[in-house]
């Protein structure tokens, strides 16, 4: 780890405190976020015990922030981990073996990605997470599930031929060939040669799709269909859209937390992908 | 005869992450007018980063450049970039070892060539054109028709490399950088794009610097070499007295090491220990002496000067070879 | 140019690899077929350096891995210490393989940039199991010190921390490490600067003589070819012109390419310039080769019958065998 910036400081620290609540938050002692303080109502900051305030319907800012933090990270980290998983397997695969396999697996790869993301979401939300009888809640696991799968399909395409392109550059090389040529296994290529190569292309990246997840769902939720209740960063946005006007920092709480997170994610993206071209440069 | 370009005391050093490195220190080179001058020199001899220098073509706020480098009398040290580069096409032009990256790949060849004429020579779109297939010709492509609406990636290398030359003389310049334009070319294409130079010299009066690390190359196409070594000049001279009568012994060791289509098959071939010389450290004394076979303890200790016998061969070495001590 | 033909196979019981009109032809599109190899016929007898002369496009490349089945030719045999490897399963192919290695031409891109030198050269033994770590830790030791090496200094670098000529030694250690009985080298010294040819050149040699290798040698340096080999091959498009000894075939080509590629190369000596004339033009597509000789487009010596009928390989003079209807006499 050779010199970092005050920025990439700051970001890593930044980072560092949201992974901290959303691990540890359900112990810290916060107020409650879903208690509603009937006496505080849109109390602004540093009121009352509540450190960022209260929105209009008596929700403490802070405790909902540290558990959207938990919600929108963990939702991050599980889809960009899946779809990671998932595509680089079959990106790598198909790279490596070639000929059909690898025309299919394109053609899959570029029908996936000509499908709009959130529509997407959005449908597959629609149809598996929303009851007929508008009335009965779905329980808010059932949403996570299948928002983190409409999110994990997105990915697979993305990062699938981000890896693919990572392992035909690879496999080209002189050395893929003298493994080949000493009598290893494919398999054992692959796993000792090829994914060590491709990795870093794919954290750098990984890091910045955690980004755009985090914003896709927030996005989702102010449209009503990602987390309900205000679980989620997106959802204290969709919750205090209405006190814009009178209680502004109901809503920009929740927007810097998530601006700051998302700045913080690609702005490491940039470090990891700038360390990277720099031992590239060497090869 | 005057000098076309004179490079006095030039030094270049970048600024790395590994701290500074001193690419070129203290060459002095005068090319004559109407002559060819090799210059060679393997990995981290410095040479093209000095012909880059020499042209002002080295970019980033981590170079820094010192010494003067005159051209045609004008002082290009001490011009702006603009002026500078109104020199380029009619005064100075350079071809690539690489046509490849070179050339726009996503423009024809055709374009590429009236463009210079265009912005240089003011030509008309339909004048442009006329001169560039005529350009193709004097670089002997056939079928220059066929050629001029190509794009770069349907010539071979050899084309790609006479298309580059035709772009560099589409001004009709006096001088010619040419940064080992024939290393990646195979054996008998690299013939033909050395007897293209030495006609395309003689027609159009045009003098050369001629980049390689090839002795080969450089014994037939030039009138004098510099040999460079780590950074600096170790050795000037007219081509013929190079040869015949060398004075560094790096010259000479290069000489010996090369393997020779006219030597006897299976004989083992004379080395040069050691590896070559690290541009981040360059340490006192000659640059060559820890693999020198002649070197003595003032080599070590003490950088040599360059000095020059009364015909004006210039060396850089404290026991020149032939030199009476 | 011949479908070889095969009056240069010595056809020995020291012959350890024989090539048998082997073909290599790569399928671009429907119609669209570059002959990289065309029906070449070859052997190498123990002991033997047998250089691979051509210039790019000529197939020396491609023949190479083609004989280490990466990918496996279109057809013919290649039968390497008395089996054709071309027939063999997969698993098979993997073990006999190690009796057969190559060392490459860029040194850098051969050596996986993630691993230690000490990884790197225990990769072959330790995926054949050649003994226990320590015994496996004092092979590396030998072989580094082999080719010139010292092992404390390097073991616990990277590839990217060395030079060309460094990787090359390398590569050269590594590819010793299974006891091969043969050695491809694909243009090793191509990409090294030009005092360090030398060094690589020799080690290469002492190499071969320490371990009674047997070795291809491939390159587009005739200079570097001469030094190296006991027997020449000269290729073009995918056809041999010409074999012979390095003496004969440099004294007397007697094949017109041979000589034109003579003619080409550089002397470093202003005194002895050559005033021949060059080849002119640029060989012709491998997708369309041209009928009977595939030289003949270039050839000043070209006849109806060159064009007709595919010259086969004839010996000329004792050990020198051409492929022309016309040879240089």
């Amino acid at each position: 780890m050779r010199k970092f910036t005050k920025p990439t400081w700051l970001a890593i620290g930044w980072l560092s405190l949201m992974m901290f609540f959303a691990i540890f938050g359900w112990v810290l002692p916060f107020k409650s976020w879903n208690f509603v303080y009937e006496d505080d109502l849109e109390v602004g900051l540093f009121t009352n015990g509540h450190i960022l305030g209260t929105d209009s319907n008596g929700y403490d800012l802070l405790a909902s922030i540290v558990a959207g933090t938990r919600m929108s990270i963990f939702i991050a980290i599980a889809a960009v981990g899946l779809g990671g998983l998932i595509g680089s397997v079959l990106g790598i695969t198909a790279a490596y073996v070639r000929g059909k396999v690898d025309t299919v697996m394109v053609t899959i790869f570029n029908v996936g990605l000509s499908v709009p993301n959130l529509v997407l979401a959005l449908a597959l939300v629609s149809v598996l997470a929303t009851n007929v009888d508008i009335n009965q809640a779905v329980p808010t696991w059932r949403r996570v599930m299948v928002l983190i799968m409409s999110l994990t399909i997105v990915l697979i395409p993305i990062l699938g031929r981000i890896a693919r392109g990572a392992t035909l550059s690879w496999t080209g090389r002189e050395f893929v060939t003298a493994a080949r040529s000493m009598g290893m296994r494919d398999s054992k290529i692959i796993t000792k040669h090829i994914v060590p190569n491709v990795l870093p292309a794919l954290i750098a990246v990984a890091f910045l799709a955690v980004g755009v997840v985090i914003i896709a769902e927030a996005s989702l939720s102010i449209l009503g269909v990602g987390i309900p209740d205000g679980a989620s960063w997106g959802g204290m946005i969709a919750r205090g859209r209405n006190d814009l006007e009178y209680a502004p920092h109901v809503l920009y709480v929740p927007i810097f937390f998530l601006a700051l997170t998302v700045i913080s994610t690609n702005h490491l993206g940039d470090v990891v992908r700038a360390q990277l071209d720099s031992r590239e440069a060497k090869v | 005869m005057s000098s076309l370009l004179s490079i006095k005391n030039l030094g270049v050093n970048f600024d790395t992450p590994r701290g500074s490195l001193e690419a070129v220190r203290g060459v002095d080179i005068e090319i004559p007018a109407g002559t060819s001058v090799g210059v060679v020199g393997e990995s981290g001899s410095g040479k093209t980063v000095m012909c880059r220098a020499a042209m002002g073509l080295l970019q980033g706020s981590n170079v820094q450049r010192t010494g003067t480098v005159v051209f045609d009398g004008n002082e290009l040290t001490a011009m702006t970039k603009e002026q500078v580069r109104n020199l380029f096409g009619s005064g100075m032009a350079m071809i690539f070892q690489d046509p490849m990256t070179a050339l726009n790949p996503v423009r024809r060849i055709g374009s590429q060539l009236s463009e210079g004429l265009r912005v240089r020579l003011g030509m008309s779109k339909k004048d442009a054109m006329v001169r560039s297939k005529e350009l193709l010709e004097l670089v002997r492509i056939p079928n220059p028709t066929a050629v001029l609406k190509s794009f770069p990636y349907q010539l071979s290398g050899g084309m790609r490399q006479r298309v580059m030359i035709a772009i560099a003389i589409a001004c009709n310049p006096k001088l010619l950088f040419a940064d080992e334009p024939t290393t990646a070319l195979d054996v008998t294409v690299q013939a033909q794009i050395l007897q293209l130079l030495r006609e395309l010299r003689e027609d159009l009066k045009m003098s050369m610097v001629l980049v390689t690390h090839d002795l080969g190359v450089v014994a037939g196409n030039t009138d004098f070499v510099a040999v460079m070594y780590a950074g600096e000049v170790v050795e000037y001279a007219p081509t013929t007295k190079l040869f015949a009568d060398m004075r560094m012994p790096y010259t000479e060791a290069l000489l010996e090491s090369i393997p020779k289509i006219d030597h006897k098959s299976g004989t083992r071939l004379s080395v040069i220990a050691g590896r070559l010389p690290n541009p981040t450290d360059r340490g006192v004394g000659c640059g060559f002496a820890p693999r020198c076979k002649y070197a003595q303890e003032k080599c070590h200790t003490q950088h040599p000067e360059l000095q020059k016998d009364p015909d004006g061969h210039l060396y850089r070495c404290w026991f020149p070879i032939g030199k009476a001590l | 140019m011949a479908g070889s033909g095969t009056a240069h196979m010595r056809n020995s019981v020291d012959s350890v690899l024989t090539v048998r009109d082997l073909t290599v032809e790569f399928k671009i599109s429907k119609d669209k077929v570059v002959k990289a190899v065309s029906g070449l016929s070859f052997d190498v007898v123990k002991g033997e350096t047998l250089a691979v002369v051509g210039e790019s496009g000529c197939g020396k490349t491609t023949l190479a891995r083609a004989i280490l089945q990466l990918p496996p030719p279109n057809s013919g045999e290649v039968i390497f210490n008395g089996t054709d490897l071309t027939s063999l399963p997969k698993e098979n192919l993997r073990s006999a393989r190690t009796s057969m290695q190559m060392i490459f031409q860029d040194p850098i891109s051969s050596l996986d940039p993630r691993m230690t030198v000490q990884q790197l050269i225990d990769e072959p033994l330790e995926i054949w199991g050649r003994g226990t770590r320590e015994e496996r830790n004092e092979r590396i030791n030998t072989l580094l010190n082999n080719v010139g090496l010292e092992p404390e200094l390097v073991l616990n670098r990277r590839s990217y921390e060395f030079s060309g000529g460094q990787c090359q030694r390398i590569s050269i250690a590594r590819a010793l490490a299974l006891d091969p009985r043969m050695l491809i080298c694909d243009e090793p010294v191509s990409a090294l600067d030009v005092s360090i040819q030398a060094q690589i050149l020799n080690l290469l040699q002492d190499m071969k003589d320490r371990f009674g290798l047997t070795m291809i040698f491939i390159s587009h340096d005739l200079a570097v070819v001469k030094a190296v080999s006991n027997r020449v091959m000269v290729m073009y498009l995918g056809k041999i012109c010409e074999v012979a000894t390095p003496d004969a075939l440099y004294s007397k080509p007697a094949h017109h390419y041979t000589k034109a590629l003579l003619d080409s190369v550089p002397i470093a000596d202003p005194t002895r310039q050559r005033k021949t004339e060059l080849l002119q033009g640029e060989p012709p597509s491998p997708m369309n080769p041209p009928s009977g000789c595939r030289f003949r487009t270039r050839c000043h010596a070209a006849s109806v019958r060159c064009a007709e009928q595919e010259p086969q390989l004839q010996e000329v003079a004792p050990g020198q065998f051409v492929a022309c209807h016309h040879p240089i006499v």
